[in-house]
């Protein structure tokens, strides 16, 4: 046990000085990007109507620290960040960021994970018919259908999906909540709105996710089924879907574990265009408006290093998961 | 007489046995590859669209950008070349002229009708607006002349017609020829992926090559970055880096920063693999008689360990690349990337996502299909390629 806790506490360490890696690069970027945040809030009093300085403009960067060196800033911000767990206010909206992305965040977040556990709902059973199956014509179909996720954008799904619904439901399934419960407090009733809703974002993330969940799942399968192991078991009289599901689907779904996250990271790409053809109102939309709009760098900067800490926190969890399930490495660990 | 028969297949079973034994990486990976049946016609498909693409100009009857706009046929529907009609059976293929009217019987708007008794016969090798396959500006500093090179130059087109314009995927808002823009368009979208991946081969080559090379310290510290960049989700961050971009940047500039953006974010990955391959590698005894033969690093890695696993990267990059056109059209989707007057694919599919064009003007979506064929195409390739590469997928059947 000592053991375990000793792997879980190095595993932690790396998660951690990952993200302070991370942290570290998108402060930069969000730093590198042209004009600071002092002199876009400014730019957008000035539009208002009133005469701004460069005085002020000092003032003002004085005023939010901006005048201290780069590294004092980027701890200030991560000390920040990791301790009281505050991102400072946006750049243009003048608002706390934290009550900004409270609930857009995790329901981003939601959206994702259940369109992954769905992309692998898909892909794990299609991968292993696919590995096995000796049919090409059963094979290709399969495979066909999964790549299709892949090629066909996923707006263009949105777009089918959405028209299809308005002329037959009336209603085009835009919006995470329906008009009566957008500005309510959450509660059971809105909770099934928001599932009748959410849906369709999680499918088409999920179907685009599938291809390259497939594409693991089918080379590890290759490489499992011809071993031995699986000729002795199948020689035990072992037949059918036990001997696939007990000898190799048991070896190839450990890395399947492993590589969660990175398919955590593939469905947040896909976050922000879904979010603009659905006009969802959550995390992914507002980086679109923080990044692509008003350049926030404040606002996108916390945004991102989220989105990252998600996914190297799911990291963290699939480590500890596949030392749990995985006996080779739970006996390593605990003896 | 069944002797003899007997003893000559036995003579082609050695010959091709010893085809087998004696020949080449290349032409094993190329036997297994042709016998692929999925993947050989996903490897047509892609020549077919890579040839459209580099012919574009030739193929494509009309300018794609806004001097070749058809001002008479503004969102025009597309226009299929016809053989015979209530008039009459015709060798010739022929489509009908357009006449625009508004008066008071359309309601004061301007309406396109086809003239059915005016036709308009197809013809090849038609001379039109003039195209250059090398045609290079570049501004040089120091007040030195700008460098121009413009050679190649024809005015020569497949197709056209008699007396009026030939749209084969119609006109979109602006009387712009899709066909034309969309045969340019996969051009742009395999040039900015083509760059975007081999930026970030190159950097993957370098920092995985390195890093599996020297092992050691400097391997953990150059995984740590490797780890912690591939972590972070790639268009977010092609967002930020995008905002960079100011306004005023030429289509050219442009078109360069989006492939080092996507090749700057890509290498990761490849830099992995190149590197857990080395680290294997690099404990043969190949490497230490190399080296005790006094060969240098760089020439150990060049000569006998890059060599060892060209295969593996070249399925590599194949598998990388629809995933780098995606994400130059996901970019140009949101309009961070390309934009309209640019003929990519992601610039032309901006244009399908209002509810006015899936319902009135379909034709729009020819682009997006183009685009799933490429996707398509190159993951099936790619796949077929990485079992013929492979060498132990032959021995599993």
């Amino acid at each position: 046990m000592g053991q375990f806790i000793q792997f879980a506490m190095t595993r932690a360490t790396m998660a951690l000085i990952t993200l302070l890696t991370v942290s570290l690069i998108v402060f930069t970027l969000m730093e590198l990007v042209p004009g600071t945040c002092a002199e876009r809030y400014l730019a957008f009093k000035n539009t208002q109507g009133s005469q701004i300085s460069v005085a002020d403009i000092e003032a003002e960067e004085k005023r939010l620290g901006l005048d201290r060196p780069f590294l004092v800033r980027w701890t200030s911000w991560v000390g920040n960040v990791f301790f009281k767990g505050e991102f400072g206010d946006s750049c243009i909206l003048r608002l706390n960021i934290n009550q900004l992305l409270a609930d857009k965040f995790w329901i981003s977040l939601g959206i994702c994970l259940a369109a992954l556990i769905l992309s692998y709902l898909i892909a794990v059973p299609i991968g292993i018919v696919s590995a096995t199956s000796t049919s090409a014509a059963t094979n290709n179909t399969l495979r066909f259908i999964s790549y299709l996720g892949l090629a066909l954008p996923n707006f263009l799904l949105a777009l089918i999906i959405m028209l299809a619904s308005t002329v037959l439901f009336g209603d085009s399934l835009t919006g995470l909540f329906s008009k009566e419960f957008r500005d309510a407090a959450w509660s059971w009733p809105k909770f099934q709105d928001f599932l009748s809703r959410a849906w369709l974002p999680i499918f088409i993330l999920g179907w685009s996710a599938t291809a390259f969940a497939l594409q693991t799942v089918r080379a590890l399968m290759l490489d499992e089924v011809g071993k031995l192991y699986v000729t002795a078991a199948s020689a035990r009289g072992v037949t059918g879907s036990t001997l696939l599901w007990r000898y190799p689907a048991r070896h190839a779904l450990g890395p399947v574990i492993n590589s969660l996250g990175f398919d955590l990271n593939r469905i947040f790409n896909e976050l922000p265009i879904v979010a603009l053809i659905l006009t969802l109102t959550e995390a992914g939309s507002l980086l679109i408006e923080a990044l692509a709009r008003s350049n926030d760098q404040q606002l996108a900067g916390a945004i991102i290093f989220l989105l990252t800490a998600s996914i190297v926190a799911l990291n963290f969890v699939t480590d500890i998961l596949l030392a749990i399930l995985d006996p080779r490495v739970r006996r390593g660990l605990m003896g | 007489m069944s002797w003899f028969r007997r003893k000559k297949t036995e003579g082609v079973d050695q010959k091709a046995k010893e085809a087998y034994f004696t020949a080449s990486q290349g032409q094993l990976i190329w036997a297994r590859f042709s016998s692929n049946r999925s993947a050989m016609i996903a490897l047509w498909a892609l020549v077919i669209m890579v040839m459209m693409g580099l012919f574009a100009p030739f193929l494509s009857p009309y300018d794609p950008t806004i001097a070749g706009r058809d001002k008479d046929y503004e969102n025009g529907a597309p226009q299929i070349p016809k053989f015979w009609d209530e008039n009459g059976f015709s060798a010739r293929p022929f489509i009908y002229a357009t006449e625009r009217e508004r008066s008071i019987k359309t309601n004061f708007r301007w309406v396109v009708q086809e003239n059915r008794d005016k036709r308009l016969y197809v013809q090849l090798f038609v001379e039109d607006w003039e195209y250059s396959f090398l045609d290079i500006k570049w501004d040089l500093p120091f007040g030195l002349p700008p460098l121009q090179v413009k050679t190649l130059t024809f005015d020569t087109h497949l197709f056209g017609v008699d007396g009026g314009k030939i749209h084969l995927f119609g006109t979109d808002a602006s009387g712009k020829d899709i066909f034309g823009r969309t045969l340019h368009a996969i051009w742009t979208s395999l040039a900015v992926g083509t760059l975007g991946v081999f930026i970030a081969f190159v950097l993957a080559l370098i920092i995985g090559g390195i890093s599996g090379y020297y092992g050691g310290w400097i391997d953990s510290i150059l995984q740590m970055i490797t780890d912690a960049i591939r972590t972070v989700p790639p268009i977010p961050l092609f967002m930020a880096l995008a905002a960079f971009m100011p306004d005023h940047w030429s289509s050219e500039t442009r078109f360069f920063f989006i492939s080092i953006i996507l090749g700057f974010i890509g290498w990761p990955t490849l830099a992995r693999r190149i590197r857990t391959h080395l680290l294997t590698e690099r404990a043969q005894e190949y490497v230490l008689a190399a080296e005790l033969c006094g060969a240098s690093s760089s020439h150990i890695i060049r000569r006998h360990l890059l060599p060892s696993f060209t295969s593996y990267i070249i399925v590599d990059l194949m598998i990388s690349f629809p995933y780098m056109v995606r994400s130059e059209t996901a970019l140009s989707f949101i309009g961070l990337g390309l934009k309209d007057p640019v003929n990519s694919l992601g610039a032309l599919m901006q244009n399908v996502s209002q509810a006015d064009v899936l319902l009135n003007y379909q034709w729009y979506f020819i682009p997006v299909l183009f685009f799933i064929a490429l996707v398509l195409a190159f993951v099936f390739v790619g796949d077929g390629l990485r079992d013929a590469a492979d060498p132990y997928s032959g021995t599993k059947k």
